[in-house]
């Protein structure tokens, strides 16, 4: 019975760490370096570089985010920008936090969804939040007046070009990216977008 | 709701009885829901009139036409005999049912502005002519859905989470990429062909939808919803969804930065459980964009980006 406060508190604070870690943004997310880079004063390659970055070097990512480009703080609290794909989150020192390690259990969870039934989902389920699941497909009936509503909602390529254009957008030719290696076969000359 | 749920369903059999014997189903009812079902504006494709008819077309229990017999067997053959009239047919029906399981969220603003934008980066796809359609579900999850023809559902949860613009639009990207290469109509497909088409043969001799929709394709759609797409498919919708909002000018990295925030989320969050068990993990979505990518679309990135409040805020956007 003495435990119980106790552990009330104790899963109040892990409620608190696993709400703030996902409905926040990523500005506490650990990351850590997946190949050797260096921590650039400003975005871009070309900008200076402040400290070479070493395998697995662990960074706490901030909230800025330009182009491919992330901003971080290093442990000794240099801030800096690294490219997004220089970091990754295997090798990430296990923390006091669950994120660093989250998504290494969402990869071994995914496959063994039955026994998803961790501290997290116990902590959250007590919120009484949940998205759209599985049985409110399954007990879905067609709405209708809904869809009409959709199509009431509908908006014609000139409204979406206007939009575009006061929101200061260009269209733009991309080449599309091929597959890679592993799937190449898989579709091979799938390019569903016109080059003009 | 259960208004709602009524009235859509008087609508559906009035429409229905109006294309088979239209006299009768106007007098009958007084044509009180005629304009129920009719889009409240002209279609940007000369599609949306045949979908709608399609719809209609679907046969109540006093008629039962051939269409949902016809939609659910070219299912079972192959996807060259799924004309755009059908794909767009195919796709109202499962929208409807998303739209079953979630209703739309009230700010009609919003709904206006996720319009504008989706139509926009439609506009650059290799189908930019299907009837678009866009449509935020008042549901506090994480998740964005698509169905054939042109419907693209995000959650304001979603919504409520995105850092910029940018980031909603690769989210719509990638799923108008599901769209433009039928990965719905696929994976519908390989279902029907794998056997669970008989049990839903045999599931529908036992309890008849009201004679409403193809109760069949119903629950071939609420399947498809629950299991999720190809994992191959999603990991090129994300591929050329980021190519797509590039195109559409927007920074493509915006889909990545969304791909990152999932990784935080664990699977057995409630908000993000169906996300989780339909997609691929975050961290091989993201490997798997490393790969394809490289540094090939840097060049298209690093524009500021405004927020969804931002853009809401403007007045252009009225």
């Amino acid at each position: 019975m003495q435990a119980h406060p106790f552990r009330a508190v104790a899963m109040g604070m892990l409620l608190a760490v696993g709400v703030s870690g996902v409905l926040g943004q990523t500005t506490d997310e650990i990351v850590s370096v997946k190949r050797p880079a260096e921590l650039r004063i400003a975005p871009g390659e070309t900008a200076r570089s402040l400290a070479p970055l070493a395998l697995q070097t662990p960074l706490t990512r901030l909230s800025a985010r330009q182009g491919a480009w992330i901003q971080v703080r290093t442990a000794a609290g240099t801030i800096g920008w690294v490219h997004m794909f220089d970091v990754g989150i295997s090798g990430a020192p296990a923390t006091g936090s669950n994120v660093a390690t989250g998504a290494l259990r969402s990869i071994s969870n995914f496959f063994n969804r039955g026994s998803a039934q961790g501290t997290t989902s116990t902590a959250t389920s007590t919120v009484g939040i949940r998205g759209l699941g599985s049985e409110d497909i399954a007990n879905a009936q067609p709405n209708l007046a809904a869809l009409s509503q959709v199509d009431s909602m509908r908006q014609n390529a000139s409204q979406a070009r206007k939009f575009a254009a006061d929101a200061q957008l260009h269209s733009r030719v991309v080449a599309p990216l091929p597959a890679p290696a592993a799937m190449a076969s898989a579709n091979p000359q799938s390019n569903p977008f016109k080059v003009p | 709701m259960m208004a709602f749920k009524t009235l859509g369903f008087a609508g559906l059999i009035v429409l229905t009885s109006m294309q088979v014997h239209s006299e009768d189903a106007r007098s009958a009812l007084g044509g009180l829901f005629q304009n129920l079902l009719r889009p409240a504006q002209t279609a940007p494709s000369g599609n949306a009139g045949n979908a709608l008819g399609g719809l209609l077309n679907m046969g109540g229990a006093a008629n039962q036409g051939p269409t949902s017999t016809d939609l659910v067997s070219l299912l079972s053959q192959s996807l060259e005999q799924i004309d755009e009239p059908k794909e767009i047919e195919i796709g109202r029906q499962l929208a409807a049912v998303l739209l079953g399981a979630k209703p739309l969220h009230p700010n009609m603003a919003l709904q206006r502005y996720v319009n504008r934008l989706g139509r926009w980066i439609s506009l650059q796809s290799s189908r930019p002519d299907l009837p678009w359609s866009f449509a935020v579900l008042d549901d506090p999850g994480y998740n964005a859905f698509a169905a054939p023809g042109g419907f693209v559902f995000v959650t304001k949860g979603l919504v409520d989470q995105l850092t910029d613009e940018s980031e909603l639009a690769g989210i719509l990207a990638h799923e108008i990429t599901h769209v433009v290469a039928k990965h719905h109509l696929k994976a519908i497909q390989k279902t029907a062909k794998t056997g669970l088409l008989t049990q839903v043969v045999a599931s529908q001799l036992k309890s008849d939808l009201a004679g409403g929709l193809s109760s069949q394709l119903l629950n071939l759609g609420k399947d498809l919803y629950s299991k999720g797409l190809d994992q191959d498919d999603e990991l090129e919708a994300d591929r050329n969804g980021v190519v797509l909002s590039a195109s559409a000018g927007f920074d493509p990295y915006g889909l990545v930065a969304v791909l990152q925030q999932l990784r935080t989320a664990t699977p057995a969050n409630p908000l993000f459980a169906l996300n989780f068990s339909t997609h691929p993990a975050p961290q091989v979505r993201l490997d798997q964009m490393e790969l394809a990518m490289g540094q090939r679309l840097d060049i298209f990135a690093g524009q500021p980006s405004v927020t969804v409040a931002q853009r809401l805020a403007r007045a252009g956007n009225r």
